[in-house]
């Protein structure tokens, strides 16, 4: 081969690399499309919340209310409004047989109680009158609106009846239908009920699993990292460590959930499906990854920098206090960032210490029973109404937003951080 | 009088021994040149005055190097002091990633040799005029000390270690990474240094040995060869190694 045949080969050569690189970049962004389209096309929806607005008269009789006297909170709060619903329900259609009642009864979530009462606690002034009042739609009616479910299967196969349908329709003729924005997704716990399930109980036990993580593995683990790299003699024992360290990286979650369940729940007795349990769990998992990250960062700190200040006489522990540290803190953090982003989308190690629990109440301390966002995800979407599926897809966005942000505060920090010597 | 005595010292890297029983006495406030081929252990033998092989794990040094008559090599013996007496430049310029101000007074403030903010800021200035640097630096020391140019970076460097005030100066080829400008400005503020400090030097370079030291030491294969004044050294050595190592025959 000759020198010029030796020139075209290699500018093929390379113009052939260029072009596989630029497609494996085009596959993964492809990928990533794909994935966001089918997440945010199917999970919108459950931002918007579908409202049923009916005329109520809060008629004293119908209340068993004295109608000469203004009702207290007390007497409002005694008041029997299950009986008082479905007589509203009725004004719907007054020729409802009682089955179709039972069906009329269904158009709402079943806390039409509960609405229909903190109605009149919120306005007083609307007692013994007949008001506007707005009431959650079922999670069937809510899909049925947001076309998540076909109309042209038989019925017996629906699970809005065409009666449900004819009445639903009459009400959206007259404007009484809306959609609005769902904020009780976000404030709500977890319900059997998919238009009333929301996501506040996960997020509050994420978070605290989160932070419990961070308090406990970021310190212990830049401890480890810091007596490993400047401080132990470098021997078979330390070797030892090093190998066992990156053997425990490589652990499945689940063998740590394991640990979590035999050690934490049965020996020393802590609150099952909390998640301070689930922040010590995901501590031991995370642990290893940021020991790995600091220890990598400390290294890349150049030796010429610790020879300086053992030259000036400082002590080893100035030494890597004042220079080692510092220098080594932006890598660390975005590896301890790495290890909770990992720790905040696992699943299998919180199921075996219980914070799969069905949890209707928003945890106020770690130490109170709490699911996480990615369980949360499991739960729905082992769920079998159709309300849930948009729900799964929501959770997941409201996860990878959690992510996004968490590696934004990272990147931040490393900025301010690098940006000072560059 | 002799700042420095090193009687008997020898030095392992683990099985290897890199120095053969070095004897050697060092005059105060004068330049000490030590030359000899790359590996030949003369860095080695400057690490050994200030405890810096002691980061090294495998390394082992035995024998006595006094300084002010007291052996440095006792085990009692605490590093930071001995340190804040010996300073050490090395052969690239290592400042702190921080401002100028914060690379000198860093060692004031750990040794706690400035009791306020004047007093710091007092050290600062005269120790970077001393390095010559004051004039190019003093409108930002505030500054980071890595944005300076290599030359001025080792002048940073000397002020650092000038500023707490050493006994004696360890300097490991402070010129190898610097151009002739930058390296004559170093060796006219060596000899500007001698006057309060006693100076070792390691250079490659025989010409900077001739210029800036009054005394020189020659180095082989871990052994001190020839030691004796820069004059004799250059111009009647009493060793044949010596004699074709400054002719250029090897090294």
């Amino acid at each position: 081969m000759n020198k010029e045949e030796r020139l075209i080969k290699r500018y093929k050569a390379e113009k052939r690399f260029r072009f596989y690189g630029k497609a494996a970049i085009f596959m993964a962004l492809l990928f990533l499309v794909v994935f966001l389209t089918k997440i945010f096309s199917t999970g919108y929806t459950a931002f918007q919340k579908t409202w049923l607005v009916i005329p109520v008269n809060y008629n004293a009789d119908l209340l068993y209310l004295d109608p000469d006297k203004k009702p207290t909170t007390e007497d409002i709060n005694d008041a029997d409004f299950y009986e008082f619903g479905i007589e509203t329900f009725i004004t719907l259609d007054p020729d409802a047989s009682e089955d179709q009642i039972m069906e009329l009864k269904k158009m709402f979530a079943f806390t039409f109680e509960r609405e229909l009462k903190y109605y009149l606690l919120d306005n007083p002034d609307s007692f013994g009158k007949t008001v506007d009042v707005k009431l959650t739609a079922s999670d069937d009616l809510d899909q049925v609106f947001k076309g998540n479910y076909p109309r042209d299967i038989p019925e017996n196969r629906r699970r809005a009846s065409d009666y449900q349908l004819k009445i639903f329709d009459k009400l959206n003729e007259d404007g009484r239908v809306i959609s609005e924005f769902n904020a009780s997704f976000f404030t709500n716990a977890d319900s059997r009920e998919a238009e009333l399930a929301g996501i506040a109980s996960s997020f509050m036990g994420s978070l605290f699993s989160i932070l419990v993580c961070l308090s406990i593995a970021f310190p212990v683990a830049l401890l480890a990292a810091v007596y490993l790299e400047e401080f132990a003699p470098k021997n078979r024992f330390t070797d030892f460590i090093e190998v066992n360290i990156n053997n425990l990286a490589a652990v499945p979650s689940i063998v740590f959930g394991l640990l979590g369940l035999g050690v934490l729940l049965a020996v020393f007795g802590l609150p099952r499906s909390t998640p301070l349990v689930g922040g010590i769990t995901l501590s031991l998992m995370t642990l290893p990854t940021i020991i790995i990250a600091a220890r990598a960062s400390l290294k890349a700190v150049p030796p010429s920098i610790r020879e300086a200040a053992l030259a000036m006489g400082a002590s080893r522990m100035q030494t890597t206090m004042h220079h080692t540290v510092p220098l080594a803190l932006p890598g660390t953090l975005s590896g301890t960032i790495i290890g909770l982003a990992q720790a905040l989308g696992e699943t299998a190690p919180l199921i075996l210490i219980g914070m799969v629990a069905f949890v209707n109440t928003i945890p106020g301390t770690p130490m109170d029973p709490a699911a996480s966002l990615p369980v949360q995800i499991y739960i729905w979407a082992e769920s079998a109404e159709r309300g849930f599926v948009e729900k799964v897809s929501a959770c997941i966005m409201v996860l990878l937003f959690f992510l996004i942000f968490m590696n934004l505060g990272a990147q931040l920090i490393r900025h301010k951080f690098e940006k000072k010597w560059n | 009088m002799n700042k420095i005595e090193a009687k008997n010292v020898d030095v392992y890297y683990g099985a290897k021994q890199a120095l053969f029983d070095i004897n050697m006495d060092i005059e105060a406030n004068k330049v000490t040149a030590l030359i000899g081929p790359s590996g030949c252990g003369k860095s080695t033998f400057l690490r050994c005055l200030n405890r810096m092989n002691d980061v090294i794990d495998i390394c082992k040094v035995s024998g006595v190097v006094k300084i002010n008559d007291y052996d440095i090599n006792q085990k009692d013996t605490d590093v930071v002091r001995l340190r804040e007496k010996v300073g050490m430049i090395f052969q690239k310029p290592n400042p702190f990633p921080k401002t100028i101000y914060e690379n000198i007074s860093y060692g004031p403030e750990i040794h706690g040799i400035a009791q306020s903010k004047s007093e710091m800021d007092n050290i600062v200035e005269e120790s970077l005029r001393k390095a010559a640097l004051w004039e190019e630096v003093k409108d930002r020391i505030h500054e980071p000390g890595t944005g300076l140019s290599g030359g001025q970076q080792q002048r940073l460097c000397i002020a650092r270690t000038i500023s707490i005030k050493p006994e004696v100066i360890l300097m490991d080829e402070p010129c190898s990474a610097l151009d002739p400008i930058a390296t004559a400005q170093i060796e006219e503020l060596i000899d500007e240094l001698r006057k309060e400090h006693t100076i070792i030097i390691v250079t490659h370079s025989m010409s900077q040995a001739a210029r800036v030291s009054q005394n020189t030491g020659f180095f082989h294969l871990g052994k001190l060869i020839e030691v004796g004044s820069t004059d004799k050294i250059f111009k009647n050595p009493t060793q044949q190694q010596t004699q074709d190592y400054i002719t250029g025959r090897f090294g």
